[in-house]
């Protein structure tokens, strides 16, 4: 690597370690190294490029326009400094959105990691047509959000839903899940319903547990709970890491609340009961409802430094807890 | 609940025999559940407007309206806005596989200085948000007269996805050093060894890859609604949006019935590509 990186700083193609070999296989070109370095960046560009032109370049936009007034119509829009930022710490509505955003955080990640984890046990265990009771559970996480969100407004229905049918069988009232109080519990079912995916991905976790392990701790006398605590959550909890950051990101971003709400114009965004009025959508309803790109980049920025400092913070407090396997004896 | 080895042979029998039972009824049980939301939309779909309002829900349809399927198909353009989901889907999903092996190759088989940082953006911008980066996005293609072409596609499948890369990193990366060798004594320069020689070995891969990326994009809502007109949109778009009656309210039981076969075609390439799909995932979730 050292070799590597002198050879292409000096550029000198045919120094010492290159130039038998280069010499004879070919003409006077450049070194093995060099061409190695160049293929890298020409392999790599695609993604590079393609990095720098729709991802920071997006960015960087947003964030010019966030100290902006701009909204893609008025022509007299100027630079405003930091008058959005300003704008928004002092919105109720900002902050409201952002409290039911960490609170949908709060209860959806958990619980549908909890929820896969207990999937991934349960089909763990050797029994016959495992195989397709995986299949099965996996498949509402490959149901796209659509669909999803078609199928859970028929299941709660205030009138046709199978909710309020059982509710009402059962001698209850019937309930306006996809109304205020209520709306939010059915955005969480949506998310618990993909736990598919956080099965498949433990189940891995779960097989490459080794077995010995299992093996001592029956030895020991330890229960199973006791076992499943103390062997298979810690050598799943990188796989659980992984799993809380991905899904609280996700569920920042969630646009599901679209999708439960009732037909509107907007696509849904005038009719979003409060309760689902998360962040995001209250992005949407600046960008596209009131067409405030200005202010709503300005949203935008302040959300992409909290995902950041979400995301921090779960490692900082997760490095003790968190175990990595890396002891080289203990393959699979 | 202790151990099992001091245990006469016939209670332990009978003991698994019962632990049996009650796993397959638990298993039984949260599998109906899962399925549950996806068969009430099918029974939805076969339902009569009138039953829909019926003050006692009506569990089963009296009579399975099969006909609304037929209606949902006829009474938006189906067919177009399926088409226009497939070519979108596929268009990115082949551009975006092949960009994510040349890339992901890459990553596995060279060196060069700065590739650990590289390395390192590319593992970070997976957890960038993406609906972040898709507002300003959408304003950037307005700009450059973009939207309603597909345009937007053919660039994100150009630029590679992280995910996708990661991927074929992985795999490339756990070739066989000697591949490289034969290549080289073959003559090939590095573009000749990745399309000759390491491509074709990646063919558990390449087809995840794709199918990863064909069910992103038939799945995408948002990036659809913002950047095409109504009769250039996708099936995800038609289904959500334009089952309403002429008075404005919606026809459930047939945006029911066109959702279903919205999904089904997903589920159904799912099932078939299942092994490379989940093996894609779990290597992903691993890191």
């Amino acid at each position: 690597m050292t070799v590597d990186q002198v050879s292409s700083v000096a550029g000198r193609p045919s120094s010492a370690a290159g130039a038998g070999r280069a010499g004879s296989a070919e003409r006077t070109g450049p070194s093995m190294t060099v061409r190695r370095h160049r293929a890298f960046y020409m392999f790599t560009s695609p993604w590079i490029v393609g990095f720098a032109l729709l991802t920071i370049t997006p960015m960087a936009y947003a964030l010019w326009l966030s100290f902006t007034t701009y909204d893609g119509i008025s022509p007299n829009w100027h630079y405003v400094g930091l008058g959005n930022y300003r704008e928004l710490m002092g919105d109720s509505t900002t902050w409201d959105a952002l409290g039911r955003a960490g609170l949908f955080a709060l209860l959806s990640v958990p619980l549908s990691i909890v929820a896969g984890l207990g999937l991934a046990v349960l089909v763990n265990r050797p029994v016959r047509g495992r195989g397709l009771f995986r299949t099965l559970l996996y498949l509402p996480a490959v149901v796209p959000p659509v669909g999803a969100g078609i199928a859970f407004k028929n299941l709660f229905d205030q009138n046709s839903g199978a909710a309020n049918g059982v509710l009402t069988f059962f001698g209850f009232d019937a309930i306006g899940w996809l109304a205020d109080p209520y709306a939010r519990y059915v955005l969480v079912m949506t998310v618990l319903w993909a736990a598919g995916n956080i099965m498949i991905i433990s189940l891995a976790g779960l097989q490459d547990v080794p077995r010995e392990l299992h093996e001592a701790a029956r030895i020991d006398g330890a229960s199973a709970w006791r076992t499943f605590r103390s062997i298979t959550v810690p050598l799943l909890s990188p796989v659980l890491l992984f799993q809380t950051v991905t899904g609280v990101i996700a569920s920042v971003q969630t646009i599901m609340p679209m999708l439960l709400a009732p037909l509107s114009t907007t696509g849904g965004l005038t009719t979003i009961p409060q309760s689902n009025y998360t962040y995001m959508i209250h992005v949407f309803s600046e960008y596209f409802a009131l067409g405030r790109y200005g202010y709503a980049s300005a949203l935008l920025w302040v959300l992409f430094v909290l995902i950041l400092i979400a995301t921090g913070l779960i490692f900082r407090f997760t490095s003790g807890v968190v175990f990595y396997n890396v002891d080289p004896e203990a393959k699979k | 609940m202790t151990a099992t080895s001091v245990n006469p042979k016939s209670p332990a029998r009978m003991r698994i025999r019962v632990n049996r039972l009650v796993l397959y009824t638990v298993l039984v049980v949260v599998t109906g559940l899962f399925l549950g939301p996806f068969g009430w939309l099918v029974l939805t779909g076969l339902k009569a407007p009138a039953e829909l309002a019926a003050a006692p829900v009506h569990w089963l349809p009296t009579h399975f309206q099969w006909h609304n399927f037929a209606d949902a198909y006829r009474l938006i353009d189906f067919l177009g806005y399926a088409r226009n989901s497939l070519i979108i889907a596929t268009l990115y999903a082949t551009l975006v596989t092949l960009s994510s092996a040349w890339v992901g190759f890459g990553f596995a088989r060279l060196t060069a200085p700065g590739k650990k940082t590289l390395f390192g953006i590319l593992i970070g911008s997976m957890m960038l948000p993406q609906m972040i980066t898709l507002l300003p996005t959408y304003l950037i293609f307005a700009k450059l007269g973009m939207v309603d072409t597909y345009w937007p596609w053919v660039l994100w499948g150009l630029s590679s996805a992280p995910y996708l890369v990661f991927l074929f990193r992985q795999f490339f990366a756990g070739l066989p050093r000697e591949l490289e060798e034969a290549a080289i004594v073959d003559g090939c320069g590095y573009a000749g060894m990745f399309w000759r020689i390491f491509l074709p070995q990646s063919w558990p891969v390449l087809s995840a890859s794709f199918v990863i990326a064909f069910t992103w994009t038939w799945g995408d809502y948002i990036a659809p609604q913002l950047l095409l007109s109504t009769d250039r949109s996708t099936l995800a778009v038609a289904v959500m949006t334009t089952y309403v009656s002429s008075a404005g309210t919606p026809i459930t039981n047939l945006q029911a019935a066109a959702s279903v076969m919205y999904v089904v075609p997903i589920l159904l390439v799912f099932l078939v590509a299942q092994r490379g799909f989940v093996a894609g995932l779990s290597t992903s979730g691993l890191k």
